[in-house]
């Protein structure tokens, strides 16, 4: 989870929506209670209609009613299918929103989560099944399970800036649990990263303006350690952390996942969408006075907003 | 293993920092951000009876529960809500939170007023971690579905809904307005 400091002079806020902490902060010559509640009305509304645990959500209804009827859905989750499905295509399938009866199966969900009673995946349709029709429908050729657990949080963020960009704030920051997103700044704001194994701990490596960032990692899940591997439809290893710097919070919350699960061929799809990706693994200090030690790696897009530290960019 | 287009970050670049703590709002901001055209906010006494308190553990018990304060929101003589102002200790964090409740009982709004991570994060953390062993998808889920998200603060959100269910509980218990 990433988090920062807040530039001087600036006041913050924070509510609980979206299963975490989400903090707003704005420069004090900035801050008002309707801008607050401005963002806040965002992210509330993102919790209310994407979430997988709500009977009422769309993804709820996508799960019941789209296998036999068009359901028709919220701008904003339209928003975030569309966007699902383009990085279902261009990560060959490792970015899948309708991995949630498998997640189940390996216990990261629970069952009865968007809707499903089925403790299965067997019935299931992949994102192949979901179509996406004209007029916010949402519409499918077998039963559909979603999670957006790995998308909608950035997209939240995203929209929580909109509004606060729309109230005529001229900079502000927001992190909803480790995704956030500052805009309007002149200066760097230096982003700190938890150690993954020693979420005490957290690590600098760069520095942002008018940037997303999200991070990836099991800091506290001891025992379901790793993340499900959708082509192959098992659980892998990950025991490190992966941290993406984007132009918006949705693609760095989505770009994490893709760039965890296949490193490898990730280069290309990070410079696609000018992001850039960090890669933290280490040991944190189990027992007795040794301290966490760390490794890093980076790849992907130089772009104009981020700035690594000056050793690494030699 | 390195693969194409990765390199390495030298760590004489980076610094490890503090855990993280931030305090977002005052009790009276967060009174005056709920209730806007209160003209008073009148401390309301929690005296609560062995039963009711045994009531209150079975509906929610959050760690670190303690009475909360509790005002009453007044515009002249008319009741407009009331206002909690309580706090959850998790195993890694302290939250300090404000509830403010319309004069039906109805939640108008939850603003977080402090959060901060606690010292010894690492060692309570393998006792924490050790009470979840050999759990399986079939055990309740609730502890479950907060350790699948990824931040830490997934955790004492888990504590504040807790509390929010333990508060309106305890409100239920007042006298009326």
């Amino acid at each position: 989870m990433p988090c920062c400091p807040h530039p001087e002079g600036w006041v913050a806020r924070a509510q609980v929506w979206l299963g975490t902490l989400v903090e707003v902060a704005l420069p004090s010559t900035d801050a008002s209670d309707a801008r607050f509640a401005a963002a806040f009305a965002q992210i509330a509304h993102a919790h209310h209609t994407m979430s997988a645990h709500d009977a009422s959500s769309d993804l709820a209804r996508i799960a019941r009613e789209a296998h036999r009827a068009t359901v028709p859905v919220d701008a904003g989750t339209y928003a975030v299918l569309q966007l699902a499905q383009q990085l279902f295509r261009e990560s060959g399938g490792t970015f899948d929103v309708a991995r949630a009866p498998l997640l189940a199966r390996h216990g990261l969900l629970p069952p009865g989560a968007a809707g499903n009673t089925h403790d299965s995946g067997a019935h299931f349709g992949g994102m192949d099944a979901l179509h996406l029709e004209p007029g916010l429908g949402v519409r499918a050729t077998a039963p559909v399970a979603l999670d957006l657990g790995g998308i909608a949080k950035g997209y939240a963020v995203d929209r929580a800036v909109d509004a606060l960009r729309a109230t005529g704030a001229r900079a502000g920051l927001i992190n909803a649990g480790g995704d956030l997103r500052v805009f309007g700044t002149d200066d760097w704001m230096p982003v700190r990263v938890r150690h993954p194994a020693a979420p005490a701990h957290a690590l600098q490596l760069f520095e942002v303006r008018d940037a997303a960032v999200a991070t990836s990692a099991d800091y506290f899940r001891d025992g379901h350690r790793g993340l499900v591997d959708p082509r192959t439809r098992s659980l892998r290893s990950f025991s490190g952390s992966v941290t993406v710097v984007a132009p918006t919070c949705a693609l760095a919350d989505a770009l994490t996942k893709i760039v965890a699960l296949q490193p490898a061929e990730s280069a290309a799809i990070l410079a696609r969408h000018g992001a850039h990706a960090f890669t933290i693994c280490g040991e944190g200090p189990h027992s007795g006075p040794q301290r966490a030690t760390a490794c890093a790696t980076t790849c992907g897009a130089t772009t104009a907003n981020l700035r690594l530290p000056l050793a690494a960019a030699a | 293993m390195m693969h194409d287009g990765w390199r390495i970050l030298p760590l004489a670049a980076l610094a490890v920092a503090p855990a993280y703590a931030a305090e977002y709002m005052t009790v009276e901001a967060a009174q005056r951000a709920a209730f806007p055209d209160a003209s008073a906010f009148v401390p309301i006494p929690v005296n609560l009876s062995t039963e009711a308190r045994a009531h209150l553990v079975e509906v929610a018990h959050p760690p670190g529960a303690r009475d909360p304060r509790v005002w009453r929101a007044m515009s002249g003589g008319k009741t407009l809500g009331t206002f909690f102002a309580d706090a959850v200790i998790g195993k890694q964090e302290y939250i300090g939170y404000a509830l403010a409740l319309d004069a039906a009982g109805r939640v108008l709004r939850l603003d977080v007023l402090e959060y901060r991570e606690t010292h010894g994060w690492e060692i309570r953390n393998e006792r924490w971690r050790s009470q979840f062993a050999g759990k399986s998808a079939a055990d309740p889920v609730e502890v479950n579905r907060d350790i699948a998200n990824i931040s830490g603060a997934t955790l004492s959100c888990r504590h504040v809904t807790d509390g929010v269910r333990r508060l309106l509980a305890l409100n239920a218990l007042l006298p009326a307005p």
